[in-house]
């Protein structure tokens, strides 16, 4: 037990997904282990699963078999040590920037000026210093996921669980986006598992990249890209994707994702 | 295929529609709302116009149609003097308690109801069918049964008009609750919220507007049952006013009353609109 608590894992175990109603499974038999610290990614093509799996591991959605856990418990219900992100990002319009981020305090009942300081602090470190007076609708796409992550975080989740995040943005918000992401991931520690469609976006952010195919959704191929950690040591993003290394392994990736597939 | 036929085709419309020059059919930059306001009040005109012209031609009886003045100076007389034994103001405000009143109980009672409906299927077997039972009914044709039940009291009168208020006030909340987005019931859940705080937090914020809306219809249905409520053993109010005035053929009375809530009907529609804007400034634009 105290193993756990010094390090919980996020564990599905077997997982195969049934939707009622289909007759085939959306997703066979996967097994994804996240640790805290972890930048694990999930993609595929479209029909895949990858989706599905991130809402086990919310408690979205029940598995038909296999256990999702984490630290050992097993999970029945969403709960704020999972604190989802989504890609429209569902925040609350009738509240304003500050509100959003302070939402999970508030349902805990911590005090105003308190949960006030909280948000601020938050929405500072998703680099919204002063927008929190902002009603959610003066905001861009990019700020407005800055603003859903920064709720994520308020939870003081142990992992983040980010449903295509950013994949509504713009080329170029979405590459800002990516290097936010990684600085709260460097700074918290939380462990991420992430759904996206971007293979660049996979290479530059995981630790671990988990390839599904679809009919029945399966892992296929694990990576470990390891620019993430490049460039948590200091290596800016550019520079990352400059590196021939980078390329190589975006051929990999992408080989790997449309192996199989009908040309 | 006849040819007939062939030319009824859409596409041979529009081949058509392109040729002609029609000078509105262009898209035109938009000008400011403000000229069709100036219509709309240069028509409110033309019908005073109308009205004055033959009133003052007598082509119509001054019993069957009063002139505007004669209505403008009963409205200052009946605010002044009364009709019946009650000044307008004591009239009015007899009207509006029992509107404000039954509204009241309809939300207290419509809005959960609407909840129920919208989140539960239990709720929705229970309470769909009653409403749509009550809904087409027009509430003269209840009216009978409720006076033998409660009496010819206020409070048949105000349960007449919450019941009219209740079907659009109960199903506006249900639609609503059924449209909020289940990525925001998930958000919410997903930051520790509870079945209770996702309903207080999320759902009914998110509703806010539907069901400001179905206030908005059941106002205006509470307004027009108001009429029928108060023929009945009514001592006070608008529609009692204009009942009795017609009895004695006071027409003037009657068209000043038809007037009177008109105007507080329009009122009462500004004054939700203004409400709207300063709670749910949101709607719309997410």
């Amino acid at each position: 037990m105290q193993e756990w608590q010094a390090m919980p894992h996020l564990v599905l175990d077997k997982i195969s997904i049934h939707y009622d109603g289909q007759a085939a499974p959306v997703v066979e038999r996967v097994s994804i282990d996240v640790a805290k610290g972890d930048f694990v990614v999930l993609v595929g093509r479209s029909g895949c699963g990858k989706t599905s799996l991130l809402n086990v591991a919310a408690g979205l959605v029940a598995p038909a078999r296999g256990s999702a856990t984490i630290g050992g418990e097993p999970i029945t219900a969403p709960g704020s040590d999972r604190a989802v992100v989504f890609q429209n990002d569902a925040l609350f319009p009738w509240l304003t920037a500050r509100e959003n981020v302070a939402f999970a305090l508030r349902l805990r009942g911590v005090k105003p000026s308190e949960r006030a300081r909280r948000a601020d602090e938050l929405l500072a470190l998703v680099k919204l210093d002063g927008a929190g007076d902002k009603h959610i609708w003066e905001l861009s796409g990019g700020m407005r996921q800055r603003v859903g992550l920064a709720r994520a975080l308020a939870a003081e989740p142990q992992f983040l669980l980010l449903d295509e995040p950013l994949g509504a943005l713009d080329a170029l918000t979405r590459e800002r986006m990516q290097t936010t992401l990684l600085d709260l991931w460097t700074a918290s520690r939380v462990g991420v598992l992430m759904v996206t469609h971007g293979i660049e976006e996979a290479l530059v952010l995981a630790t671990r990249i988990i390839v599904l195919a679809p009919g029945p959704g399966r892992v296929v191929r694990n990576f470990e890209p390891g620019f993430s950690r490049r460039y948590a040591a200091g290596e800016t993003i550019r520079a990352i994707k400059a590196d021939p290394a980078f390329a190589a392994a975006r051929g990999e990736l992408t080989d790997a994702i449309f192996e199989g597939e009908a040309a | 295929m006849s040819v007939t036929s062939y030319t009824e085709r859409p596409s041979a419309r529009i081949d058509e529609a392109e040729g002609l020059t029609v000078p509105w059919s262009r898209p035109r930059p938009r000008r400011s709302g403000v000229s069709a306001r100036v219509v709309s009040a240069a028509t409110i005109l033309a019908v005073l116009a109308i009205w004055a012209l033959s009133a003052r031609l007598q082509l119509v009886s001054p019993v069957f149609l009063p002139s505007p003045a004669a209505v403008w100076a009963k409205f200052i007389l009946v605010a002044r003097d009364g009709f019946v034994d009650a000044t307008l103001l004591q009239h009015v405000v007899a009207s509006l308690y029992r509107v404000f009143a039954a509204l009241i109980a309809a939300i207290i009672i419509g809005v959960p109801v609407g909840l129920a409906i919208g989140i539960s299927t239990v709720g929705r077997g229970i309470f769909d069918p009653l409403l749509e039972f009550l809904r087409p009914i027009p509430p003269l044709a209840y009216l009978p049964l409720i006076i033998i039940w409660f009496g010819i009291g206020e409070p048949s009168k105000i349960l007449v008009i919450a019941i009219a208020m209740l079907a659009p006030v109960a199903l506006s909340t249900a639609a609503g609750v059924r449209d909020v987005s289940q990525e925001r019931i998930n958000a919410a859940r997903s930051l520790g919220a509870t079945r209770i705080q996702v309903v207080r937090h999320v759902i009914l914020p998110s509703a806010l507007p539907s069901i400001l809306t179905g206030l908005r219809i059941a106002l205006g249905a509470g307004w027009s049952t108001l009429v029928a409520a108060e023929l009945v053993a009514a001592t006070r109010g608008l529609g009692f006013m204009i009942q009795s005035a017609a009895q004695f053929l006071v027409t003037d009375v009657v068209v000043m009353g038809i007037l009177v809530i008109a105007i507080i009907a329009f009122g009462l529609e500004f004054i939700i609109r203004r409400i709207e804007r300063v709670l749910i400034p949101w709607a719309g634009r997410d």
